[in-house]
């Protein structure tokens, strides 16, 4: 019973507030008028933000690539590690959890300023002769992205790997298979939700985490995270940044309703 | 969220700006690394029983208010101040608003902020019997657009940004806004991530307002400003000087408290008054309508417009110094840092409201900007 209260107090709650306030109209100057319009719907419609909406969904299906790329062979290799060096590797999977995020962005511009460790390091190789710009781009934000959501994907790929039945793996390669056959025909079908949970995980925030394009891409990329935020401070603009946030999280329902009907399974795999 | 970015950006600003700064800033446009926690108390309350100083509470900038000026108040009057900060002037609005103009007693915050915050009736009017330092305010920072008859605000942190370059570095001759324009400055400029400054710019080079509210010509500079693009190499409110000085950047468009830090780290660099125009900008306090401590905010304006502490508070927030007693206590130093007279302040144009319609065609402009940024 209680949780019924906490859920509707602090999430339908919240909700339908904001789901009404895309409906009003801002006020000249300040604030909201009690005024019926669908023109916040349609403004998003304005090629202008459609494409931060495209961005955005390229950006996330960028990093949920690069999460995959990165996060799946390591989820794997370690659920095939032995029992104190799996728990040795999921803590230093874990660590970097213990600090800011915030503080983890600003390790990343240590690296990438021009002068900074990468162009040092580049120098020193001979492979460039002069310091690169590569702060403040969309690769850059990219990167960011990539590094702090990748932890969700090792793990989701690793708790089902490791609970993955390897006997069954041994019999088709008793039968026969290669070892790649039996990794794509068995290994990646069983581990299949921890992937897509993995990706769920990794592509719903991406959408969202606008300090990360604010501090990697100094203040040049745009996500809908950054729109939202803009409308709310600078646009003072209430009910057009809640009907962003409307269209977001219908978007985001999507993927999940997708997820779901993609794995048969109801939660997210061993993380929820 | 944006909070959270102001701390661990002041935590780990010391570990991560190379040209680290020893003062303690002002952190609207300034994080520094004098770590954010010293005076992070949030509690609100009203007076307790008599015989009791009470409290006083602020809610501005971080760090905006020096800490020995708060140390100095509350030894001399036994008030317990606690000190709220806020991210941007709307988040400040939204807070007001909410607790009805109650909850704080002085507040400091941008001119346009406090306009619309003074039209919804959330300011109080002081009481100049209170305060009778009010006469050492200088009149040229009086009598704007936010307050004309001085009845509501005491000026707290005045600056015109200017622009700032690196003569080892740009070859152009850069004069005003439109000098930005130069394809020499491919990938060099470092401006405020503000859709009107930025977007009051490009209205500039075309002898338009600030606050032009004609469509057309909002989409006019709106085009203009996309031709900018190339030339733009980071957006930033904080801290932006250190683009500038770490060879990042060639030209910035900066802040007055940024304009003095860069100076102080590197007097080669150049200063321009843009020949299209300045910008002006006041941050002001005030006490809201329904300030629980309003006897003890009146003590505290009272305080900080004393000529000694004025000085104080202007040296540490490197702003122009409004308090006209407190010109014999500045450094000398300081009187030479000051790259800005209070000449110019006349020349100065406001960036104020400008309507609902307005508003959003320069929020679409700016999304379409960094679009073409990214």
């Amino acid at each position: 019973m209680p949780l019924y209260l906490f859920t509707i107090f602090f999430v339908a709650l919240p909700m339908l507030y904001l789901l009404a306030l895309s409906f009003l109209t801002r006020a000249q100057t300040w604030g909201v008028v009690n005024e019926f319009t669908l023109d916040n719907y349609l403004r998003i419609a304005d090629p202008v933000y459609l494409n931060t909406f495209k961005e955005s969904f390229q950006m996330a299906i960028l990093t949920t690539a690069g999460t995959l790329l990165i996060g799946y062979p390591f989820g794997y290799l370690m659920a095939r590690l032995p029992g104190r060096a799996k728990s040795l590797m999921m803590l230093l999977v874990v660590i970097p959890f213990w600090t800011s995020a915030l503080m983890r962005m600003y390790g990343w511009i240590i690296i990438f300023r021009s002068n900074g460790l990468l162009d040092k390091l580049l120098m020193g190789l001979g492979i460039t002769d002069s310091p690169l710009k590569l702060l403040y781009s969309y690769p850059a934000v990219l990167v960011g992205m990539v590094y702090s959501l990748l932890p969700f994907m090792i793990l989701s790929v690793y708790s089902s790997t490791d609970k993955m039945d390897w006997s069954l793996v041994e019999a088709a390669r008793d039968l026969g298979a290669t070892r790649g056959e039996a990794f794509f025909t068995v290994t990646v079908k069983l581990t299949l939700p921890g992937i897509l949970s993995g990706v769920v995980l990794v592509f719903i925030p991406s959408m969202g985490l606008f300090f990360i394009a604010d501090i990697l891409g100094g203040g040049k990329v745009m996500l809908v995270g950054n729109l939202i935020q803009n409308q709310l401070q600078s646009g003072r603009d209430w009910p057009f940044a809640a009907a962003l946030s409307v269209v977001l999280m219908i978007f985001t329902s999507m993927m999940i309703w997708i997820y779901r009907r993609a794995s048969g399974v109801r939660d997210l795999e061993g993380l929820l | 969220m944006k909070k959270t970015t102001r701390l661990f950006a002041a935590l780990t600003a010391s570990a991560v700006m190379a040209a680290s700064l020893s003062g303690c800033g002002k952190s609207k446009e300034n994080v520094d690394g004098n770590g954010p926690s010293r005076a992070e108390v949030v509690s609100q309350g009203g007076n307790e029983g008599k015989g009791d100083p009470g409290e006083l509470n602020i809610y501005t900038w971080a760090e905006y208010v020096p800490q020995d000026v708060i140390d100095q108040f509350e030894d001399e009057t036994g008030i317990r101040v606690n000190y709220t900060n806020f991210e941007a002037n709307e988040e400040m609005l939204a807070k007001l608003e909410t607790s009805k103009g109650g909850d704080y007693d002085i507040i400091i915050a941008s001119d346009y902020i406090i306009k619309i915050a003074a039209d919804e009736g959330l300011v109080k009017e002081l009481d100049k019997e209170q305060l009778p330092n009010f006469k050492n305010i200088d009149p040229v920072f009086q009598n704007f657009f936010y307050d004309p008859e001085n009845k509501y605000t005491v000026p707290y942190g005045p600056g015109i940004p200017l622009l700032v370059y690196d003569p080892s570095v740009v070859t152009c001759e850069i004069t005003g806004y439109g000098s930005l324009w130069d394809p020499s400055l491919e990938d060099s400029l470092a401006l405020m991530d503000s859709e009107r400054v930025v977007m009051g710019m490009a209205l500039k080079t075309m002898g338009e307002s600030f606050n032009t509210e004609d469509p057309d010509v909002i989409r006019a500079a709106g085009d203009k400003l996309m031709s900018l693009a190339p030339n733009v190499r980071v957006l930033s409110q904080n801290q932006t000087q250190d683009y500038l000085l770490s060879g990042e950047v060639g030209a910035a468009f900066l802040f007055t408290s940024q304009v003095v830090l860069a100076l102080s780290q590197n007097p080669q660099l150049q200063v321009v008054y843009p020949k299209e125009g300045l910008g002006f900008g006041v941050d002001a306090a005030f006490i809201p309508s329904q300030a629980p401590n309003s006897d003890n905010a009146h003590a505290f304006l009272n305080f900080i417009l004393d000529g000694e502490i004025g000085a104080q508070v202007a040296q540490q927030t490197y702003y122009l110094c409004p308090n006209q007693a407190s010109y014999e206590f500045l450094d000398e130093g300081f009187k030479q840092s000051l790259v800005i007279s209070t000449d110019d302040i006349p020349n100065g144009e406001f960036i104020q409201d400008v309507g609902a319609e307005a508003t959003a065609l320069h929020e679409e402009i700016w999304t379409e900007f960094k679009s073409v940024l990214d």
